[in-house]
Formats: structure tokens, C-alpha cells, sequence
């Protein structure tokens, strides 16, 4: 089904419209979910969870790319429970990307926070815009969509050790690249 | 479990990843991943035993002593693990200041700096315990399949014809057993096993079997699944060192020589299968006693135990009956309520729970007035087992919904006579001296005369920190699923145990719980 005519069944109130996307997209978003949490059972409720928020969403929501849109919701309720339950759960997937990510926190002194945070998904999309298309994937698999070192390493036929330098590189540039904007964090 | 520290910055910058543009998004979207299935509530305790056993011509004598290393002529070393911090000592040692400020000991400051250097050293012994243990699971890729061949063609010979017993086997623990067998073997003996187990050759047998030793092998505080091996040989046996340095290097399994059929080489073959096995399986181990005619004896163990992802709570836990093959019979049933796949075939239907440390427990419930051995014979059946090793998520006959899952608790150990089961799957050279080839070790004729496995699978609700899993499941985010299905396991039932990386450690079935 294409996704426009599932949106629309979103819209008509169909309860066909949760089976349509979990047909189609339940794979996508277990994939994401797992990839964050790292347990089982849990990212599949995350997904069942995807599900309901869609159907509360839309409407009034209308999405550009429901792939995406679904993707997005999946990483929210994700790291909502990674971080409603990281005391009592090793989430694995969440807490080394995370740490990974501390590589690329500023070390800026700056005051307009709050401003800086709103912008900051689009100083991030400019700086992933000016990579090379290779490196611009790898990076959005790796912290979008959650995906392992050792799977990058195989998708681009390198080792994981290698991939991991390059990951290391990709991290340091952006830092380097929200320090030149003056983000602080 | 880690602390948030300083990653609040780091999640500020992930929350922002999310909101990247859509077309960035869009440009590396890709082709969903096959789910490995990582950490999984009350506990499950399962071990196995592999013995085979072989015979030679002319047994002799020879001294014995419990002094282990006295016997061993070829030593296996284990994987050194980066251990899993110790939460406890860490919120100890957190309270202690807490309650040192509280009294006035210590300074808001010197509070901070304690316990900023508590954070940074259970920090950065979790990420070493991570990084060891991504290393240690990580192996390339397809190197299972050897093991989910022979899982396949072996799950119907072994838990087929159970009538009114429980039965239980562990696929890689007959699997290791195998293996080492084939490096001791030439010839059809050696060619025999390879076919079964779905190899083209020894070489690529070891390193499939190495691969799946590591990958299900750990011992660091978090997770115990620990899999070893031994080989026992009579003092007077001539043999090569090379096999068994082979075993000792790729199999971790230790050698010992010593005299066949003594008290001392007995107590010391019981003592080791007590050690690797944590105990559990001591009532048959004790009874386990090795003729002055055999000459060689190959022992392989698994034992691993883990906790409940989302554990039962106790108080559901009520007695109920359970419709035996034998007769009705009475169990405690555990209850709990979960959101979860469940899947269903012509004659089955199944549901999984998971288990901390990155296992599962797949529950195969077969339709009324199904037996279980029909479900085994079921191609069906046996099919989605196999996705239950990897792909169930692919299944096509599965919803998401709300599973009642009623389990009865249930520990159920056996010792299976592996000869006929594996004659029937073709290996026969090894069991008959006429035939049996086992050059690569001995100029003499030997052959198998003993193979035995034992295993024991327990379930339970419980668990060492089952307080602090408790409550904290399933209550956050969930919205009523849109149906809901009541699982209820009171009659005889199959089992699977799949291991952090989905390889089948223990099947069952459950005929008395």
C-alpha cells in the first residue's frame, strides 16, 4: 500500500490504517527501536507504542514522508523510556551512543542556550549537508537509525576498527564545527 | 546499568540528531537489518552435560590422584572477561556519602567530587565490560550454521517419543560434542559427523565451532553461559598431542590421562562436571562412573543462567492444574500480562520471553489434541523454530498484541543415550570398533562406546535483583494493545532457550512441570 493511502485511512479514523503500517513499516521501526534499547521485548512495545501515537497524531498531523515520520516517533519513545527506566535497564544501544556523542559536545562558553538548542537539528543538517555523501550516510545510520559499528563495517567492506576511526573523525568534526558556530551546550 | 553523569549534553545533542532534515534521513534509509535479539524476567537455570565415551582393545592401569593438573596433558585456557562493575558496592559506596553529607562529615563539594569519581569509575569499568563483550559476540558472519544444521536435522530424534516424561537436550552442547569428536576422527568416522552437523570439511568446522564457543561463552558478572570441555584418556593409551592441543586451543577443552575405571579417575571426571555445571546437575553426575574398558571419554558442559528481562511477580504465581500426558497434576502457574508478538501456525501457537543478558524463552504450545511429537514432526513447527532463532519477526502468522501468559514453573532434567539418535542421523562409523577411525589421536582401534547427555532446564519467577526489575516494566508508555490473547500453558508443551546471539542452547518438552 502506498503511503499516501495509508495516511488517508489515518485520516478516515480506519483502524486499518495501524495493520497497513505495521505491515509495511513495523520492520523499520523494530529496527530502530532495537537498535536504541537493545531488548527484546521492550523495543517491540516501543513499536506498538509508534503505532498509537501515529493514530492520535493523524490527524491533525500530516506527515511529507511517513517512513521518517514514523522513524522520528520510534527514536522519541525510545529514548522517553531509556531515560524513564535507564536506572533499572542496561539499554545498551542507547548508553554507547551516547557516550559516543559526548565526543561531539562543545566546549563553547556561550549565553543564548535556549535559542542555540532550537537551532541546533539545523546547524547539525547543514554540517551533515557539507560531508561527503558517504560519510553523511554513515553518520545518520550510526545516530539515526542506530545501526552498529561492525554493521557500517560491513556495508562499506572495512574493518570495524577502521570504521570506528572514521565514526571518531566524523564526531570531531562536528564538534569542531559547533564550536565555529558558538554553540554551547 | 550506567549513570547519567555528564551525558545530558550528549543527549541534547542526540535529541537534535532526531530533527535532522527529513531528505538526510531519507538518503541513508535502508533495508531493515535482520533483529539479533539481545537482552531479555524470573530466572531460567539450564545446563548440560555431553559425555561420549570410547573403548579400547586392552584396557591397563595406571596411578590416579585428585591432583587436577597432575592428570592434564593438554591445557585449555579460558577468555579473561572485563567484569560487569558491581552495582551494589557502587550504591553502597553513593549512600555512604550520601549519608556522611547528610551528618555533616563531609562538604557539598567534597560530596561532588566523591561521587563524580564513584560515576567515572563504574563508568569506565561498564564501558570496558561493554566493549569485551561486543567483541566476544561479535564473530563473522554465518558462522552458526553448522550448529543450526544440526540443531534442524537433530531437535525430532531427541525430544521425539517422550510419552510421559519430560525431555531436554542442549543442541550446542551435543553440537561441541560433536565437534571435538570430529577432530579425534578420520576418514567416514570424521565425514559422518561433518554431514550431520552440515560441514565441508574439519577446517571449516573448527572455525565455525571457535566462533560459536565465543560467541555464547560468558563469565563477567552480568551473564553465566559457560561451555567447556574435557577429554579423559587411560594412562596406557598411545596417542598424538596434536589433536588435543587443537582441542585445548580451539575448544578450550583440557586433556587428562589416567587410570580408567579407579575411584580416583572417577571422583576426578565428577569433580570437574560439578565445577563446570555449578552443581546443579549433581544427582546424575554422581552416579556417573567410568568402566576400566574405556580408554576414552569426551565430556562436554554448558550451564547458564540468567533472569527474566520483565520478571513474574511472585504474588500471581498461584497453583492450577496442568493436564499432563500423564494425568492432571498440579503446578504453580506464573502469570503476567505482556505486550508481545505472538505467533501461530496449523497446530501451534508460541510467544517468547526474554532473558537478561540477551537471551529468550520461546514457548511452543501445541493446538488441543495436538501431542507434541506430532508438533515435531510438523514441518511447521520445526520451520519456526528456525525463525525463532533469528527471523521470528518475519513470521508471517504473528500479531502484536496482549499476551496472558500463564506459565507453570517448572525444572526438568533428564540423561539421554545420544548412540541411537545419532545412528539414526547417520552417524554410525564412530560406535563400531570395525569402523571407527580415529587416526588423528591413535594408532589403535577404538570406538564410542558411551554417549550420554544430560541437561536440566528450571524456570522460576525470581531473580538475584528481581526487587529492583519489578515494577519498573511495562507500566510507562504502553496503550492497550487492539486485541489480546490469553497464552495459557496447561498442557504439554515444547520449549527453546536461544542464546544472546539466537543460537538453540536448550530444548524441551514439558509433559510433568
Amino acid at each position: 500500500m502506498e503511503d499516501d493511502e495509508i495516511v488517508t485511512l489515518y485520516q478516515r479514523r480506519d483502524e486499518q490504517a495501524i495493520r497497513a503500517t505495521a505491515e509495511k513499516y513495523g520492520g523499520y521501526c523494530l529496527h530502530i527501536a532495537q537498535n536504541l534499547l537493545g531488548i527484546r521485548e521492550d523495543a517491540e512495545e516501543c513499536v506498538n507504542d509508534v503505532y498509537f501515537a501515529l493514530w492520535s497524531r493523524i490527524p491533525p498531523e500530516l506527515p511529507r514522508c511517513l517512513r521518517t515520520f514514523l522513524g522520528r516517533v520510534t527514536r522519541n519513545i525510545s529514548i522517553s523510556r531509556f531515560r524513564a527506566l535507564r536506572a533499572q535497564k542496561r539499554y545498551s544501544g542507547m548508553e554507547i551512543l551516547l557516550s559516543e556523542l559526548d565526543d561531539c559536545v562543545p566546549a563553547t562558553e556561550n549565553v543564548e542556550r535556549a535559542a542555540e538548542q532550537r537551532a541546533l537539528p539545523g546547524i547539525i543538517s547543514d554540517w551533515l549537508e557539507s560531508l561527503p555523501t558517504d560519510d553523511c550516510i554513515l553518520f545518520v545510520r550510526r545516530y539515526w537509525y542506530g545501526d552498529t559499528t561492525k554493521a557500517l563495517a560491513q556495508r562499506t567492506s572495512c574493518t570495524e576498527n577502521q570504521m570506528a576511526q572514521r565514526m571518531l573523525r566524523l564526531r570531531k568534526s562536528l564538534k569542531h564545527y559547533l564550536e565555529q558556530k558558538g554553540v554551547s551546550l | 546499568m550506567k549513570q547519567q553523569s555528564d551525558s545530558h549534553h550528549s543527549e541534547q545533542i542526540f535529541d537534535a540528531i532526531t530533527d535532522v532534515r527529513d531528505a538526510l534521513v531519507e538518503q541513508a534509509a535502508d533495508v531493515p537489518q535482520k533483529r539479533r535479539r539481545r537482552w531479555p524476567a524470573a530466572t531460567a537455570a539450564v545446563l548440560a552435560v555431553a559425555i561420549l565415551g570410547g573403548v579400547l582393545l586392552y584396557p591397563f592401569g595406571g596411578n590416579g590422584g585428585l591432583d587436577m593438573a597432575a592428570y592434564a596433558i593438554a591445557e585449555a585456557t579460558y577468555p579473561e572477561m572485563a567484569q560487569y562493575p558491581d552495582e551494589a558496592a557502587f550504591f553502597e559506596a553513593l549512600q555512604t556519602l550520601q549519608t556522611q553529607l547528610d551528618a555533616g562529615e563531609i562538604t557539598e563539594e567534597e560530596f561532588y567530587t566523591e561521587s563524580d569519581a564513584l560515576n567515572d569509575a563504574f563508568n569506565e569499568q561498564y564501558d570496558a565490560w561493554f566493549a569485551a563483550r561486543r567483541a566476544q559476540r561479535d564473530q563473522p558472519e554465518g558462522y552458526a550454521e553448522s550448529l543450526d544444521s544440526f540443531f534442524q536435522a537433530s531437535i525430532a530424534q531427541f525430544l521425539s517419543g517422550t510419552e510421559t516424561e519430560n525431555r531436554v537436550y542442549s543442541p550446542v552442547n551435543v553440537y561441541m560434542a560433536l565437534s571435538m569428536l570430529a577432530e579425534l576422527t578420520g576418514g567416514e568416522s570424521r565425514a559422518q559427523i561433518l554431514s550431520l552437523l552440515g560441514s565441508d570439511d574439519i577446517a571449516s568446522l573448527r572455525e565455525q565451532a571457535a566462533a560459536v564457543w565465543n560467541a555464547n561463552y560468558s563469565n563477567d558478572g552480568a551473564l553465566t553461559s559457560l561451555l567447556a570441555g574435557s577429554v579423559w584418556l587411560d594412562t596406557d593409551v598411545s596417542f598424538d598431542q596434536t589433536p588435543l592441543e587443537t582441542l585445548a586451543e580451539v575448544y578450550h577443552a583440557s586433556s587428562y590421562q589416567g587410570k580408567m575405571g579407579s575411584e580416583e579417575m572417577n571422583r576426578l571426571l565428577r569433580g570437574w562436571l560439578n565445577e563446570q555445571t555449578g552443581g546443579l546437575l549433581e544427582e546424575q553426575v554422581s552416579s556417573l562412573a567410568l568402566d576400566a574398558d574405556t580408554v576414552l571419554a569426551l565430556a562436554t558442559t554448558i550451564y547458564f543462567r540468567a533472569k527474566w528481562a520483565n520478571e513474574f511477580n511472585e504474588a500471581n504465581t498461584e497453583a492450577d492444574v496442568f493436564h499432563g500426558a500423564a494425568g492432571d497434576q498440579s503446578a504453580d502457574f506464573m502469570h503476567a500480562t505482556r505486550a508481545s508478538y505472538y505467533y501461530w501456525g496449523e497446530q501451534f501457537s508460541a510467544a517468547a520471553l526474554s532473558l537478561d543478558g540477551g537471551g529468550t524463552m520461546w514457548l511452543i504450545l501445541p493446538d488441543e489434541g495436538v501431542s507434541t511429537d506430532a508438533l515435531l514432526a510438523d514441518a511447521e513447527a520445526v520451520e519456526f523454530l528456525r525463525y525463532a532463532e533469528g527471523y521470528a519477526e518475519d513470521w508471517e502468522t504473528s500479531k502484536f498484541l496482549t499476551v496472558n501468559f500463564s506459565v507453570p514453573k517448572f525444572d526438568v532434567s533428564g540423561e539421554t543415550d545420544l548412540t541411537e539418535g545419532l545412528r539414526a542421523l547417520g552417524v554410525t562409523d564412530v560406535f563400531d570398533l570395525d569402523t571407527a577411525d580415529f587416526s588423528p589421536l591413535s594408532d589403535e582401534a577404538l570406538c564410542v562406546s558411551k554417549a550420554l547427555h544430560g541437561a536440566r532446564v528450571a524456570i522460576d519467577e525470581e531473580g538475584v535483583t528481581a526487587a529492583a526489575y519489578t515494577v519498573m516494566g511495562l507500566v510507562g508508555t504502553s496503550m492497550p494493545p487492539t486485541d489480546e490473547v490469553d497464552f495459557v500453558l496447561s498442557r504439554p508443551f515444547l520449549f527453546l532457550v536461544t542464546g544472546e546471539t539466537g543460537q538453540p542452547l536448550f530444548a524441551g518438552v514439558v509433559n510433568q512441570p
